[in-house]
C-alpha cells in the first residue's frame, strides 16, 4: 500500500508540471485518483485528485472561451478571482458551486477581486 | 573586513579552528599550480565568507565564480569546483564541462566535495562521461564558527531530510563535527541527549571514539565538560513563534544569513534606489553585542538614551571649554557613531514592521494558541487567513503551532482545513501537506493533548515578565519561555532524572552517558557541585556545548546567553547547530516546489 501511495504521489506532481498537453495530464491525475481510492486511508487524497482533474478541465474550457492562457495551474480561489476581475460573474458562480466553495471564502474573494478592479459600485451593492 | 567575526573573546579557541579550515582550503589551492578559477556552490559561498577573505583567495591567483547552469566564463585553464554533495549541483558541473567540450576548450577540472564525497554524486559524473576528466577531492569543512559562541554545521535541510525523506546522513555529519572538536579540545565526558536523532548522534559519536580514539593525555581536563544534544523535533513550538529579540526580529523581517543581512539601501538612509547592501551583524560590533539579545522594546529605549547622551556631550563640547583629555573621550565616543546610525536605521525599519496590525494580530494569536484555552477562536483565525490567501508560509507556521499544541486536529476540521488550503493555494501543495504530515507537524488528533501539562510543569508561560530587567528566559518572547531552553536549563542544573516524567511526554527517547576515563568516578553525577578538578586550571569556567539538531533560532541563542550570564551559573554555554533557523525558513523547507 505504501509504495502505491508514494508512486501515485510521484505521478501527481509530475503531472502538474505545466505541460501544454492537458489530455495526458488529466489522465495521470485520474490514475492517481483511482490508485488512492483503492485504499481506505486515502479518501482525502483521492478526493483532492478528483477535484484537481475537474479543475484543470474547467480551466481549460475557460481558456478556450476567454482566449487567454491564464487559468491553468492557478488555484481554485485564484480562478474565481480572475473570473470576477474579468467581469465574468457567471463563470465565477459556476466554479463556486462546482467545488462547493463556502460562503465565507466566497465573500473574501469577491471583495478582493472587486477591489482590484476598483468596481466600487458593485462592491457597494454587494 | 567586518564580515569575518572576531573570535578572540570566545570561551573556546575557535580561532585555531577557523585557521585550520583556512589552511586546508589554501593547501588545496596551492597544490594546483598557476591561475585557476574557483567555482563555488552559492550556498557554500556565504559560509566560506565567514571563514576566509576574498582578498586572501585572490592572492593565491584565484578567480571567483558562482556555480550555475550557465556556461562558465573564464580564461583560466584550470577550474576548481567547490560544492556540496547535491545532485542538482552535479548536473550543473556536467553541463559546464559539456559546454567546454563542445566549444573545443581544453581545461583541467578539479572537484572538491564539502565536506565529503558521496558515491551517488560520483556516479552521476561517471554516467555523464566527465568523470575521467576530473580530479576528485574533499574539503573537510564540518564546522563554521559564526560567532564567539555559535558554531554552525551548515546543514540547511537536515531537519526535513531526516523527518520526511528518512535520510539520516546529516546525523553522521553532526557526529563527525563533534568528534573533530574533540580532537582539538578533548573527549567530552558527559553526554545528554533527547530525541531520536540526538540519541543516534550520541551512539555514532561513541562508535567513532571506539574506532578512532582521541587520545588525551591523562592529566589534561577536557575543555568541554558536557554535551547536550537536542532534537528540533522535541520543541517545534518555539521556532514557530515570532521572535521578539532584536536579532531574532531582524531575522524574522530581513532574514539574517551567516551573520549579515542584505537590505535595500533606502532603509539605511542612503539615496541609492533599489540597490542592495550587506550589513554585517556579529559580536565584533560592540553596540550590537550589547543589544542583540535584548527584547526589541528595550532596544529602542537604549538607542534613544544613547542618542540623547551623545547630543548632550556634543552641546557640552561646543559650549564649555574642555580639557584635552575630555575632548579625547568625546572623540572616542564619536567613533561609535557609525554603529549608532546603523542600528537606529535598522530599529526604525523594524518599528514600522512591528506596529502593523497584521503583525500584532499574529503575535496575539500565537499567544492565544500557546495558552491553549480557546480552540475555536484559533481555528477561525487560521481559516480566515487561508480564505484571504495570506502568504502560505505564515499560515503554515500558525497551523503547525496549532496542531502541535493540541496534538493534532479533529478529523473533520483537519480535512476541512486541508481542503481549503488546496483550494486557495493550488493542488500542487498536496505534497507539502504530505511532508508536514510525515514530519508530524500537521496531523489528525488521536489522543488528548498533553501540552497543558508540559506547559505547567516547565513553567513555559510566565506572567508579568519585565522585559527591561529580565529575571527569566521568558523575556525573549515577552512572556513565553522557550521549551527547548527550559530543557537545557534542567539538563545543566541536574541532568535528566528529575524531569524524566515530562521528557516522556515529549517526542523521542532520551539518554545520558558518561565517556572517557571519568566514566567510573561517581562524583560527576550532578553538575551542580563540580569537583575541583572540574575547573580548568586557569580559572576559566568549564564549558557546556549545546547542540541543536535541526536548527536553532536567534531567540533561543539569546536565552542561552542569558542563562550563561546568570549568577551562580558555573558554566559557559556554547551553541552548535545544523543551521540558524526561523519559523519561516523551517516551514519553507517543507513547501514542495515544483517545475
Amino acid at each position: 500500500l505504501l509504495w502505491k501511495e508514494s508512486w501515485a504521489m510521484g505521478k501527481n506532481p509530475m503531472a502538474s508540471r505545466g505541460s501544454p498537453l492537458h489530455g495526458p495530464r488529466i489522465k495521470l491525475i485520474e490514475k492517481a485518483h483511482s490508485l488512492f481510492s483503492e485504499t481506505k486511508e486515502h479518501t482525502f487524497e483521492s478526493k483532492a485528485a478528483e477535484e484537481h482533474a475537474k479543475l484543470i478541465r474547467m480551466q481549460h474550457e475557460l481558456e478556450v472561451t476567454t482566449k487567454q492562457a491564464i487559468f491553468v495551474d492557478s488555484s481554485i480561489s485564484d480562478t474565481i478571482r480572475t473570473c470576477i476581475v474579468l467581469g465574468n460573474h457567471r463563470a465565477a458562480m459556476k466554479v463556486k458551486t462546482e467545488f462547493k466553495v463556502s460562503e465565507k471564502r466566497w465573500y473574501w474573494l469577491k471583495v478582493f477581486a472587486l477591489a482590484t478592479i476598483r468596481d466600487w459600485d458593485a462592491l457597494e451593492k454587494f | 573586513m567586518a564580515q569575518i567575526p572576531n573570535l578572540d573573546n570566545a570561551p573556546l579557541n575557535l580561532t585555531s579552528l577557523r585557521e585550520q579550515s583556512q589552511k586546508e582550503l589554501l593547501n588545496i589551492l596551492k597544490n594546483i599550480r598557476g591561475k585557476k578559477c574557483l567555482v563555488i556552490d552559492p550556498k557554500l559561498g556565504s559560509s566560506l565568507s565567514s571563514i576566509i577573505q576574498t582578498s586572501l583567495l585572490k592572492e593565491h591567483g584565484v578567480e571567483l565564480r558562482h556555480l550555475s547552469a550557465e556556461p562558465l566564463q573564464t580564461d583560466c585553464t584550470k577550474v576548481v569546483y567547490l560544492v556540496r554533495s547535491q545532485l542538482d549541483l552535479m548536473k550543473f558541473i556536467c553541463s559546464n564541462v559539456h559546454d567546454d567540450v563542445s566549444k573545443g576548450l581544453q581545461r583541467e577540472y578539479f572537484v572538491y566535495f564539502v565536506p565529503r564525497r558521496t558515491v551517488v554524486c560520483e556516479k552521476i559524473l561517471e554516467e555523464e562521461n566527465v568523470y575521467n576528466l576530473m580530479t576528485i577531492g574533499e574539503y573537510p569543512l564540518y564546522i563554521v564558527p559564526l560567532d564567539e559562541d555559535v558554531l554552525s554545521f551548515e546543514l540547511d535541510l537536515a531537519y526535513k531530510e531526516s523527518q520526511v525523506d528518512g535520510d539520516t546522513s546529516s546525523l553522521w555529519h553532526i557526529a563527525k563535527a563533534i568528534h573533530k572538536l574533540e580532537f582539538s579540545f578533548g573527549v567530552i565526558p558527559n553526554v545528554r541527549a533527547k530525541g531520536k536523532a540526538s540519541v543516534r548522534v550520541a551512539d555514532i559519536l561513541n562508535r567513532m571514539q571506539a574506532e578512532e580514539p582521541v587520545n588525551s593525555p591523562d592529566m589534561v581536563v577536557p575543555e568541554i565538560n558536557t554535551l547536550i544534544l537536542l532534537d528540533r523535533e522535541v520543541d517545534m513550538v518555539t521556532p514557530m513563534l515570532t521572535q521578539l529579540t532584536y536579532e531574532g526580529l531582524l531575522d524574522e523581517c530581513l532574514h539574517v544569513n551567516n551573520g549579515s543581512v542584505e537590505l535595500d539601501a533606502s532603509i539605511m538612509g542612503l539615496q541609492q534606489e533599489g540597490k542592495k547592501i550587506k550589513v554585517p551583524l556579529n559580536s565584533s560590533d560592540k553596540l550590537f553585542k550589547e543589544i542583540r539579545d535584548l527584547n526589541f522594546e528595550v532596544v529602542v529605549q537604549i538607542l534613544r538614551q544613547k542618542a540623547t547622551s551623545m547630543k548632550q556631550d556634543y552641546t557640552e563640547v561646543t559650549t564649555t571649554t574642555q580639557s584635552v583629555s575630555e575632548l579625547k573621550d568625546f572623540v572616542k565616543k564619536l567613533n561609535s557613531l557609525p554603529e549608532m546610525t546603523r542600528h537606529i536605521n535598522l530599529a526604525q525599519h523594524l518599528s514600522t514592521y512591528t506596529s502593523k496590525p497584521a503583525f500584532l494580530g499574529q503575535l496575539d494569536m500565537e499567544h492565544t494558541i500557546v495558552e491553549a484555552q480557546s480552540y475555536d477562536i484559533c481555528f477561525e483565525y487560521i481559516e480566515e487567513l487561508i480564505h484571504k490567501q495570506e502568504p502560505l508560509v505564515n499560515v503554515l507556521r500558525l497551523l503547525i503551532l496549532f496542531s502541535i499544541t493540541s496534538s493534532g486536529l479533529p478529523k473533520k476540521q483537519f480535512d476541512y482545513l486541508r481542503r481549503e488550503l488546496l483550494h486557495s493555494y493550488g493542488f500542487e501543495h498536496m505534497a507539502t501537506l504530505n511532508n508536514l504530515e510525515k514530519a508530524g507537524l500537521l496531523r489528525k488528533q488521536e489522543s488528548k493533548s498533553n501540552w497543558l501539562t508540559i506547559k505547567r510543569a516547565l513553567q513555559l508561560v510566565v506572567e508579568d515578565t519585565d522585559t527591561a530587567n529580565p529575571n527569566d528566559i521568558a523575556y525573549v518572547f515577552s512572556g513565553y519561555a522557550p521549551l527547548s531552553i527550559r530543557l537545557v536549563q534542567h539538563a545543566v542544573r541536574s541532568g535528566w532524572r528529575p524531569i524524566e516524567e515530562i521528557l516522556k511526554l515529549l517526542p523521542g527517547p532520551h539518554s545520558e552517558t558518561k565517556r572517557g576515563r571519568f566514566s567510573s568516578s561517581p562524583s560527576y553525577d550532578t553538575l551542580q557541585a563540580p569537583a575541583n578538578m572540574d575547573k580548568v586550571a586557569d580559572g576559566r569556567r568549564s564549558l557546556v556545548l549545546v547542540v541543536f539538531i535541526g536548527g536553532i533560532t536567534f531567540a533561543e541563542i539569546s536565552a542561552l546567553r542569558f542563562l550563561s550570564a546568570q549568577e551562580g551559573m558555573a558554566y559557559d554555554l556554547i551553541v552548535g547547530t545544523t543551521k540558524i533557523v526561523s519559523g519561516h525558513s523551517l516551514a519553507e523547507t517543507f513547501v514542495e516546489r515544483l517545475g
